[in-house]
């Protein structure tokens, strides 16, 4: 029964895939988005590519010599004792992984309870998303007043003091407080259109048939939440390991991950050809965790 | 973000004569000029249309927008970068449309080296002519004044909240001693000056590219990243303000706004450090740079000029004589805002050689990481 269901399934996608499914659509209404990925997409990565095999003359001037001297100089940071460019990618992978986690870890019981028990649904979504419709800076900067010690609320509470020995402004703590806020809606909303779906019926049937709820969440919900998660998870991590502003605000800008290297190199130190080198370490390293990713998901794919 | 703004080619108003001077440099930017020519020729005294000012924050008088709006009905668009850097990618990175520029000395002298700059037609700067003191004409920067105007000069030192702060220190090195002691400094967010400074407290110079000296300035600095409150060129002076912060690296104009609002001092350094000169340029690609002669020779005349010092409190290159009676009448026997010869003579221009650049931007990329 089991593995008539699989075959039927893999029959049907395999439909889709021919473009019986639905409705035709002709393949040229592709063009628009395809022109654009290849303008605004590949030719400027290629850019950047071809950047980084150049060297700086003069004041700040890119010639385009096809040195590996960029790249050699990140390998002897990288692999020898003295590694500053290590150490800040380091400190940007935890960032994107911690942030991550956190936004998981505070976005599911959220996003659990408007696809499952909530009334209002649509409002509370509304709510998720309201915050995107001010400017990404704003809501970054409206942390500055809300982790001042003197933040009026704070002083109403009488725990200005504790908050002050806690010192939590222009430090770390604050940036990761700011990504964890700002973040969270991109989360919230893979999440909720994954659990949306699910048929409860099924946890209820787990639980009439003897399992735990915690046991009926980690068999049936999590699951068929995944798809979900893991959508939530790449939309989160992937602007994380550039995020720049954030530690610039939060931070006191004394914090420094990769986005901030970056752009330091641009438009700073004047010096194109390494902060392009820089990027495409980053941009080499996300392609490698997304190919895992996608090959570690077809094997899921299989297996279910 | 404020300092992104980015315009692409806009219609460009020509001028309505061309000085032969200007001719090459209007030439190499020939092809810019090729597109729209919307707006009629104008001439500077009625030039009309939009200025389009990028500049330092809090680096112009908000009266004085208003009265040459009123004075040429020119409206003038505001963009604002915070370090020098910036602007240089900005012009470098392709953005066109700014109008003027206000870029520091050693800046100034890299665009017109990258033919970024146009040259200045003097015969609409009559104000520029007559009421600038002649020493700031033909600087090191710009030998023959052939791109640049002096906007205003001023020095690198530190301030203090001589309310939280008992000391009165005077040299760097009681700086460095006071930031580890309180832990409640800021600093611009900007290498040739914090790594100068240091320099000099060293006893080195403020432009140093010797690898050596630089391990100094660096172990120095690393030593004293525990203790900075935040690196911010445009609000470092607001958080002492508000007493986030009791000391800072930065500029003696922001020094005295300071200290007009709490009990402040601001300090030249004992040891030396900086003294820079800000230019009025007007970029390649610019859209109505009538406009922006415009602005230039209505801010030197006397009283706009007296308003503009009042507000920055940075020295203005006009003749002393003509200020007296103006709004900076009360601040030229100021010693922050015109410091004595004696003092100008212990500091230095920027003058970062390209391998002293490279080598302070890794120490600034350590500092900032660790």
């Amino acid at each position: 029964m089991a593995s008539t269901e699989a075959e039927a399934t893999e029959h049907r996608r395999g439909d889709t895939r021919a473009g019986a499914g639905g409705p035709r659509y002709p393949g040229w209404l592709a063009l628009p988005a395809v022109t654009w990925y290849l303008l605004f997409f590949l030719v400027p990565l290629g850019f950047i590519a071809v950047t980084s095999f150049g060297e700086v003359v003069g004041f700040s001037d890119v010639a385009y010599t096809w040195t590996l001297d960029n790249y050699r100089y990140l390998w002897d940071d990288f692999f020898g004792d003295f590694h500053l460019y290590r150490d800040i990618y380091f400190e940007t992978f935890k960032l994107s992984v911690i942030g991550t986690l956190s936004t998981l870890v505070i976005g599911f019981p959220l996003a659990y309870y408007i696809a499952r028990y909530a009334k209002h649904k649509t409002l509370l979504l509304l709510l998720v998303i309201v915050p995107f419709w001010t400017s990404f800076l704003i809501r970054a900067y409206a942390w500055l007043i809300i982790l001042d010690p003197e933040f009026p609320v704070f002083r109403a509470l009488g725990i200005s003091g504790f908050v002050e020995s806690h010192e939590l402004l222009f430090t770390p703590k604050a940036v990761y407080i700011g990504v964890a806020y700002n973040y969270l809606p991109l989360m919230v909303l893979p999440l909720y259109a994954a659990l949306e779906r699910i048929d409860w019926s099924l946890v209820e049937a787990a639980q009439d048939l003897g399992d735990p709820p915690w046991r009926a969440f980690r068999r049936i919900t999590l699951p068929l939440a995944l798809p979900g998660v893991l959508a939530g998870s790449l939309l989160v991590f992937i602007p994380l390991t550039g995020e720049y502003i954030i530690p610039v605000i939060l931070g006191g800008n004394k914090t420094f991950y990769a986005g901030n290297l970056i752009a330091q190199q641009f438009l700073e130190s004047r010096d194109w050809p390494l902060g392009s080198a820089l990027a495409m370490v980053v941009i080499g390293a996300l392609t490698i965790a997304l190919l895992v990713y996608a090959r570690a998901l077809g094997r899921q794919e299989q297996h279910s | 973000m404020s300092d992104e703004i980015t315009i692409w080619e806009q219609p460009v108003s020509r001028r309505g004569f061309v000085a032969g001077a200007t001719a090459a440099a209007l030439a190499a930017a020939g092809l810019g000029r090729l597109g729209g020519d919307a707006f009629a020729a104008t001439g500077a005294a009625n030039a009309g249309g939009t200025l389009f000012y990028y500049n330092w924050a809090q680096y112009v008088n908000p009266k004085t927008y208003a009265a040459f709006e009123k004075a040429t009905g020119i409206k003038v668009k505001k963009g604002f970068y915070d370090s020098n850097e910036t602007l240089h990618a900005k012009l470098k990175g392709g953005a066109r449309g700014y109008d003027l520029v206000c870029p520091t000395g050693y800046m100034t002298k890299v665009l017109i080296a990258e033919k970024r700059l146009q040259a200045l037609d003097w015969s609409q700067l009559k104000n520029v002519t007559k009421n600038v003191d002649p020493k700031f004409h033909n600087t090191a920067d710009d030998p023959k004044s052939t791109y640049s105007v002096v906007k205003d000069w001023g020095t690198t030192g530190f301030m203090y909240r001589t309310d939280k702060i008992k000391e009165r220190p005077t040299s760097w090195k009681e700086f460095v001693a006071l930031t580890k002691k309180y832990s409640k400094t800021v600093m611009v967010d900007s290498s040739p000056e914090v790594v100068g400074s240091i320099a000099t407290m060293l006893g080195y110079s403020y432009n140093t590219d010797n690898q050596e000296e630089l391990d100094e300035v660096k172990k120095v600095l690393l030593d004293l990243k525990p203790h900075i409150v935040a690196l911010h060129s445009s609000n470092y002076d607001t958080l002492i303000a508000k007493g986030k912060a009791w000391m800072g690296l930065g500029w003696n104009g922001d020094g005295l706004a300071l200290a007009a609002k709490v009990p402040a001092q601001y300090v030249v350094a004992k040891e030396g450090g900086e003294i820079w000169i800000d230019y009025y340029n007007i970029p390649e690609g610019a859209s109505n740079p009538d406009a922006a002669h415009a602005w230039i020779d209505f801010v030197y005349q006397p009283k706009i000029n007296g308003l503009e010092t009042s507000y920055t409190y940075y020295g203005s290159p006009l003749k002393r004589s003509l200020l007296k009676g103006t709004a900076a009448g009360k601040l030229l026997t100021d010693k922050v805002v015109f410091p004595p010869a004696a003092t100008v003579k212990k500091l230095e221009t920027n003058q970062v050689t390209a391998k002293g650049t490279r080598l302070r931007e890794r120490i600034w990329t350590e500092f900032k990481a660790s």
